[in-house]
C-alpha cells in the first residue's frame, strides 16, 4: 500500500509539438481508486505508464510512497499493471501466468503454489489453471490478467483500459467486480478509461484529462454537479449536458424567453473579461415540458425511449450572439423525461429549465464562473 | 565435368526432400481443427463435393514431387552393370560409397559439424539481430537493415573467390569453420528479415508485462521473447540447415583436403572416379543418404512450421 504523487511529471514524446502529459500535479491517496478519464490523445495511458516506468519523465518527478522512483526500472517500482489486450504469456498455463512474477521475485515454490491457488479461488480461476490463454473465453483471459496483478501484492495497481475487449453485458458485471476487489484488497489503483460511466461508477476519484493537461480531479459526483470548465461538463455525462452560447444582459444570460440570472459575482466577473456572451450548460434532466409562454420552444427531432426514461432531442433557435454569424443558427438540446406522454416527433413543445440547476461557464476561458 | 553439373543432383534431392512440407500445411490444418468442434463437414454432400478435388489435387501434387525421390530411392538398390549391384537388389552400391576414399562417415561427420555449426550460428545473431531491428531505434538503423538484405544482390559465386582470399588471411582456409561462416552469412539476409518479423509480431506489451512483472532486459528476451519467436527460430534453422547440408559451392572452392569434405562434395567426387565412367548407382545412393536427414527434420518441425502460435494470447 502507498500513495502515488506526480510532481510536476512531464512527458514530451520526441517529434511531438506539445507535451503528452503536461507538467503532472497529482496525488493518489492509499488505497484510493483513481480513474483518469478522457478523450483519446489526452495523455491517461501515457500518465500511467509513466508511473509503470514504460515511459521516460521528461521533467518532474513521481513517487510512490516515500520513494522517489522517477530513475528506477519498471521491475523495481513494487506495481502491477493489467494491460488492455491482458498480454498474457502465450507459452505459459494460467498457473505459470499467475506465477510468473513471483518467480522472477524468487518466491519459494511451497508460497508460489499457495498464492496461485489463493488468487485462482478468488477469481473463479480453479479449474482453468492448467489451461494455455488460447483455451480461454475473452472474461476468463481477463481474470487471468487481474490475477496476475493481484498474486503479487504490489503497492499499486496499474490498469489501462482492462475492460475494452469484453462485449458490454460482461464489461458491466467486471466493472463492479473489479472496483469491489478493489475495495477490499485497499491496493491503491490507477485506472485508465476513455469511457466515463466506467470513471464514474468505479472510482473514488476522477481526473478528467485534455490535451496533456488535468482538468478536474474530483469525486465523480462533485465532477457531475460542478465542473470547472467546459470540457467537463460536457465529457462526464451521458447524454451530454447541453451547452449553449447566450448573450449577456443586465446580468441576465438570454436564451430565447428564458432569462438565466447570473450570480453577482459570475456577472461581475464576466463583466471584467469584457464579455457580451456566456456559456450556459444545462443537463437532460435539468428540464422540464411546459405549456405555452413559458421557457423556450423546441421542435423534436427524435425520442429515445428507455423504458425508465425517455430522451428529448431537439432543436432550438439559437440566441443571436453580436460578432457571430452563423448559417443556421440553431441549437441542439436533449431532454430527459418521464416516460409518459412524451411528444411526437416533429412536434414543438417548450421546455424550462429547472431553478439553479444551470452552470455558467466563460466562453472566452471555459472556466467555470463564480456561482 | 563442370561444377554446374554436379550440382544438379544434390539440388534435386532438396527439392524433394521439400516434398512432406509442400503437403504437410493441409493436414497440419485439419490436425488442428478437432479440437472441440464437431467434424460435421465430411459428412454433408456439399462436404464430399467440396473434399474430392481437394485430395485429388493434393495427392496427384505429392505424387508428383516425390517421384524423384522414390526413383532414386529404388535406384540405388536395383542391379545395373557398372556399379557396385550388378545383380539382384542390395545395398552393393551403399557400400561403394561407404568405402570411397575415408569413408562415408567421416562426410557425413564433415557435412553435420558444418550443417550444425551453421544452423547455431544464424539462429544466434538472427534472434540477437531479429530483435535488435525490431525492438530498439539506433542511428543507422534501417542503412545496417538494408545491407544486410544486401548481401543477397551479391551473386554467390563472385564473392567465394574473395572470401576464399579473406579467410586464408585469417587462417580459416580449408577449415570446416570458415565453410560454416560463408554459409551463415549467405543465410542473414533471410534469417534477419525472418526474425525482425517474428519480434514485430508480438505485441510490446507482452515485453512490458514482463518488465512490470520484474524481469530485466536479458530475462524479457529469454524467458518471454524466445517462446514467443520459437517458430520463426525453426524456420530459419531449418532454413540454414537445408542449405548448408545441401550446399556444393563454398566447400568445393574453400576445401581442398579429402578428408574435410562435405557429403555433396564427395558424392560428386565419387560419381567420376573411374576413368570418367559415371557409377550412377552409387550417385543414387549418395543422394539418398543426402536427402534423408532432411526429410526426417521436416517430418518432425513441419508442424511448428506452420505458424498459430500466437493465437489466444491476445485478443481475437
Amino acid at each position: 500500500m502507498a500513495t502515488v504523487e506526480f510532481v510536476e511529471a512531464t512527458r514530451v514524446y520526441p517529434g511531438a509539438d506539445r507535451p503528452a502529459v503536461d507538467a503532472f500535479e497529482l496525488q493518489i491517496a492509499d488505497g484510493e481508486f483513481l480513474v483518469l478519464v478522457g478523450p483519446s490523445g489526452c495523455g491517461k495511458s501515457t500518465a500511467l505508464r509513466m508511473i509503470a516506468g514504460l515511459e521516460p519523465v521528461d521533467a518532474g518527478r513521481i513517487r510512490i510512497g516515500e520513494r522517489d522512483v522517477t530513475d528506477l526500472p519498471p521491475k523495481n517500482r513494487d506495481i502491477a499493471m493489467v494491460f488492455q489486450n491482458y498480454a498474457l504469456y502465450p507459452h505459459l498455463s494460467v498457473a505459470g501466468n499467475l506465477g510468473f512474477a513471483l518467480k522472477a521475485a524468487g518466491v519459494a515454490k511451497e508460497e508460489r503454489t499457495r498464492r496461485i491457488r489463493a488468487t485462482a479461488a478468488l477469481l473463479d480461476l480453479e479449474p482453468y489453471l492448467d489451461r494455455k490463454p488460447r483455451m480461454l473465453s475473452g472474461g476468463q483471459r481477463q481474470r487471468v490478467a487481474m490475477g496476475r496483478a493481484i498474486v503479487r501484492e504490489p503497492q499499486v495497481f496499474l490498469m489501462d483500459e482492462p475492460l475494452s475487449n469484453l462485449d458490454a453485458k460482461l464489461r458491466v458485471s467486471t466493472r463492479t467486480q473489479i472496483a469491489s476487489l478493489q475495495r477490499r484488497l485497499g491496493v491503491t489503483t490507477a485506472y485508465v478509461t476513455h469511457d466515463q460511466v466506467e470513471a464514474m461508477t468505479m472510482g473514488d476519484r476522477v481526473a478528467v484529462l485534455r490535451e496533456g493537461q488535468l482538468c478536474q480531479v474530483d469525486t465523480p459526483l462533485a465532477l457531475y454537479e460542478r465542473p470547472e470548465t467546459v470540457f467537463v461538463a460536457g465529457f462526464i455525462g451521458s447524454p451530454a449536458m447541453n451547452l449553449i452560447e447566450a448573450p449577456l444582459e443586465d446580468g441576465c444570460a438570454r436564451f430565447g424567453e428564458t432569462v438565466i440570472p447570473l450570480s453577482r459575482a459570475a456577472a461581475r466577473a464576466a463583466a471584467d473579461e469584457g464579455a457580451t456572451a456566456v456559456t450556459v450548460g444545462f443537463r437532460p434532466e435539468a428540464l422540464e415540458l411546459r405549456g405555452d409562454g413559458e421557457g423556450f420552444a423546441i421542435t423534436v427531432d427524435l425520442v429515445e425511449e428507455l423504458g425508465a426514461d425517455a430522451y428529448l432531442y431537439g432543436t432550438a433557435v439559437a440566441p443571436a450572439v453580436s460578432g457571430r454569424i452563423d448559417a443556421t443558427p440553431t441549437v441542439t438540446v436533449v431532454a430527459r423525461l418521464a416516460p409518459k406522454g412524451v411528444p411526437r416527433r416533429g412536434e414543438k413543445v417548450r421546455l424550462r429549465i429547472r431553478d439553479d440547476a444551470f452552470h455558467v461557464f466563460s466562453t472566452k476561458t471555459g472556466r467555470r464562473l463564480p456561482d | 565435368m563442370s561444377p554446374t553439373s554436379t550440382h544438379g543432383r544434390p539440388t534435386r534431392a532438396a527439392d524433394s526432400a521439400g516434398t512432406p512440407a509442400a503437403a504437410a500445411p493441409g493436414r497440419g490444418v485439419r490436425g488442428g481443427r478437432p479440437r472441440g468442434k464437431p467434424r460435421s463437414r465430411g459428412a454433408t454432400v456439399g462436404g464430399v463435393v467440396l473434399r474430392t478435388p481437394y485430395w485429388v489435387f493434393t495427392t496427384a501434387l505429392a505424387l508428383i514431387f516425390l517421384y524423384p525421390l522414390v526413383w532414386t530411392a529404388v535406384s540405388s538398390v536395383s542391379p545395373r552393370a557398372g556399379t557396385g549391384q550388378v545383380d539382384g537388389w542390395g545395398f552393393g552400391n551403399y557400400s561403394t560409397l561407404g568405402r570411397y576414399q575415408a569413408g562415408i562417415w567421416v562426410y557425413l561427420g564433415n557435412s553435420a559439424f558444418v550443417s550444425l555449426l551453421t544452423v547455431a550460428l544464424t539462429i544466434a545473431i538472427s534472434f540477437l539481430g531479429g530483435y535488435a531491428f525490431a525492438r530498439f531505434d539506433f542511428p543507422g538503423k534501417n542503412v545496417l537493415f538494408l545491407s544486410t538484405l544486401a548481401i543477397l544482390m551479391v551473386p554467390y559465386a563472385t564473392l567465394l573467390i574473395p572470401l576464399y582470399v579473406l579467410l586464408t588471411r585469417v587462417g580459416l582456409a580449408n577449415s570446416l569453420v570458415g565453410v560454416a561462416l560463408v554459409l551463415t552469412m549467405f543465410q542473414l539476409p533471410f534469417a534477419t528479415f525472418m526474425m525482425r518479423i517474428s519480434f514485430e509480431a508480438v505485441p510490446r506489451e507482452l515485453d512490458e508485462a514482463a518488465m512490470v512483472d520484474g524481469c530485466s532486459s536479458w530475462k524479457v528476451l529469454w524467458q518471454v521473447l524466445l517462446p514467443a519467436v520459437k517458430p520463426g527460430l525453426i524456420t530459419v534453422g531449418l532454413f540454414a540447415f537445408l542449405t548448408a547440408w545441401n550446399d556444393f559451392m563454398a566447400p568445393l572452392i574453400l576445401i581442398n583436403d579429402t578428408n574435410r569434405m562435405t557429403l555433396p562434395l564427395a558424392v560428386s567426387n565419387l560419381r567420376g572416379q573411374v576413368q570418367g565412367v559415371v557409377d550412377y548407382g552409387a550417385t543414387e545412393a549418395g543422394v539418398v543418404v543426402l536427402a534423408l536427414p532432411c526429410v526426417v527434420l521436416f517430418l518432425i518441425f513441419q508442424r511448428h512450421y506452420v505458424r498459430g502460435f500466437m493465437s489466444g494470447a491476445f485478443k481475437g
